[in-house]
């Protein structure tokens, strides 16, 4: 564990070193992400011009899922997106096979590979949309709710690291994923919205097997104070259920792997 | 140190005939055809031995390094690396083991090669003390001091190389797999490369296997040659009896003080090469006394030399000879 924590370790400072030598994109990469998030807001206020509830969520309510969309796409883009777009690469390239003659888990290599740290403005932004929120409301989020709240983004980061696991791992069949690299990025588009407003399959969908309600709404929910509590111990089993079949993929891919290409 | 008994790597690949209708054809009813990249391949290497691969491209020399490193499962046939099954992927084993490869590179490409270096420090768990022995060590060998600090991309083709055997020695592995780290390189950078190698292994008496397209990496390094061809092992043993056996005869060189002409030389042997004032002669090797006195008493030499036949054409003889084979026997 502590080798690992080691690891960690270094793996972030290249990744720093990395960030600071190319100091124009350092800048760059801020302002785009200070500017998406700012784009995340307009939907919003183009429907509430309109009316002051959708679907039994108001303006500030949904302001609250919109701060946890734009907390996990800085977390997707910042920590997620850049080690495993490398292992694409890696897999392509052939270089896979150093990270697999290492003595360290190769999946833990790979997804520790790279963080852009520019991308962890996000993180203000959503703060800042939260607060925004909590004023339109009226009110404090409680002390449980927080902590709720934070334990369900725990899950949820498990949840959209494993299924970008689940993405990456095609690529050891297909070997160009830039087509499903995108079409994850459209789909996880949809969790700015409360979950709510799906419904019938692409509901079930979103619900069930691509679980976008957990990413966004059942956070919200619970800084709101109104998940409930089967949903939240579900939503922590559906998080170590998706951990775990991500990590079988992947081991099964990595086998594939290594027993087929030349 | 190495035993590989009967070791078999075969691929199942598709295979369609070109042409839009076939590959339309191949989307429904997929035909397969089997590839024997490693067919029934045995040996055995001791400890510190530097053994040299040698075999045609696609004679199945990268795989066996690669079955040999645990990055493919056998088909069939047993590998054992010192007492390891190397595709299990224990750490021990891997702690052990290093594979060059020239084609490949590990550098972070946009930082600097001491990066690299401690990131496989922290990888390998090397304590600060080792590492920084070996890391100077390794940079008085290979005059690295002026490299590691610049980024990767920055650096020569030779530089990078000469960066990315100091990258997968700094654990200090005991067994070293090279595919072909000198590819490309200008000729004082491989006898650079090579000359670091030899040191390693006597340093650190580190087993050592070889594939290289460079005859003379092969004889400056290695004692030992294994010969893969067709997947097949066709020749183990040391490069002069190797010699001795595809090419037998030696080559006498002359050089001459006036012209002389194409029957004065006929006499001595066969003729490989001929100018008025020069001459290349083969000769058999019970044959090659006769044939410097003679043409030492009857010819105006003024240099002569005795010398084995090229490498690269005692390989190519071999090769020609295994097809022939297995044509016959086909």
């Amino acid at each position: 564990m502590r080798r690992y924590a080691r690891l960690f370790a270094v793996q972030v400072r290249a990744s720093a070193l990395l960030a600071m030598q190319y100091r124009v994109d350092f800048v760059i990469d801020g302002m785009l992400s200070a500017f998406s998030a700012g784009v995340a807001l307009i939907p919003l206020f183009v429907v509430f011009t309109h009316r002051t509830s959708i679907e039994g969520w108001t303006f500030g309510e949904a302001l609250v899922v919109t701060g946890w969309f734009t907390l996990l796409q800085g977390v997707l883009e910042g920590a997620i997106n850049p080690s495993l777009t490398t292992v694409v690469d890696h897999i392509r390239k052939g270089t896979l096979d150093f990270v697999l003659l290492k003595p360290a888990d190769a999946q833990f290599m790979v997804s520790t590979a790279r963080f852009l740290p520019w991308r962890a403005m996000s993180i203000v932004t959503a703060l800042g949309i939260f607060v925004l929120a909590f004023v339109r409301l009226g009110r404090l989020p409680s002390l449980t709710g927080v902590l709720l709240s934070l334990a369900m983004l725990v899950a949820a980061i498990a949840l959209l690291y494993s299924l970008w696991i689940l993405t990456v791992s095609a690529a050891f069949y297909v070997v160009k994923i830039d087509n499903l690299t995108f079409l994850f990025g459209s789909i996880f588009d949809f969790a700015r919205w409360p979950s709510s407003l799906f419904r019938g399959v692409v509901g079930f969908v979103f619900t069930f097997i691509l679980p976008l309600a957990l990413m966004t709404t059942y956070p919200a929910e619970a800084l709101l104070g109104r998940l409930r509590l089967s949903t939240f111990l579900g939503s922590l089993v559906a998080a170590v259920g998706f951990v775990t079949f991500a990590r079988l993929v992947w081991k099964s891919s990595i086998r594939r792997y290594t027993s087929a290409s030349s | 140190m190495i035993t590989v008994r009967d070791l078999a790597k075969h691929y199942r690949v598709h295979e369609r005939a070109p042409g839009m209708a076939n590959a339309l054809r191949s989307l429904f009813h997929r035909k397969y055809k089997t590839v024997r990249a490693v067919d029934g391949v045995s040996f055995e290497i001791g400890a510190g031995e530097r053994v040299g691969f040698l075999g045609p491209n696609g004679a199945g020399k990268t795989t066996t390094l690669k079955v040999l490193s645990g990055l493919l499962h056998p088909t069939g046939g047993e590998v054992r690396v010192d007492g390891h099954i190397p595709q299990t992927r224990e750490r021990a084993f891997l702690e052990k083991i290093t594979l060059v490869m020239g084609q490949k590179q590990q550098l972070i490409w946009d930082l600097p090669p001491a990066e690299t270096f401690e990131l496989n420090r922290a990888i390998y768990g090397v304590s600060p003390a080792d590492f920084r022995e070996t890391i100077s060590e390794l940079t008085t060998l290979l005059e690295l001091e002026e490299l590691v600090k610049k980024p990767t991309r920055e650096l020569s083709l030779g530089e990078r190389m000469k960066c990315e055997l100091a990258a997968a020695l700094v654990h200090r592995p005991r067994v070293l797999f090279l595919d072909e780290p000198t590819i490309g390189l200008d000729v004082s950078m491989q006898v650079v490369i090579r000359d670091f190698i030899k040191r390693y292994n006597e340093r650190w008496n580190a087993t050592l296997i070889l594939t290289s397209h460079y005859m003379d990496d092969v004889a400056a390094l290695c004692p030992r040659v294994i010969v893969i061809d067709k997947g097949k092992l066709s020749f183990d043993g040391s490069l002069t009896d190797l010699v001795q056996r595809i090419r037998p005869e030696k080559r006498v060189v002359l050089r001459f003080d006036r012209a002389v002409s194409a029957s004065e030389v006929e006499m001595f042997g066969k003729v490989v090469e001929r100018t008025e004032l020069s001459a290349t002669l083969q000769v058999a090797q019970d044959a090659v006394r006769e044939a410097v006195s003679g043409a030492l008493a009857r010819l105006p030499v003024a240099d002569l030399t005795v010398e084995s036949p090229p490498l690269e054409e005692v390989m190519s003889e071999l090769f020609a000879r295994s097809r022939s084979e297995r044509e016959a026997s086909a």
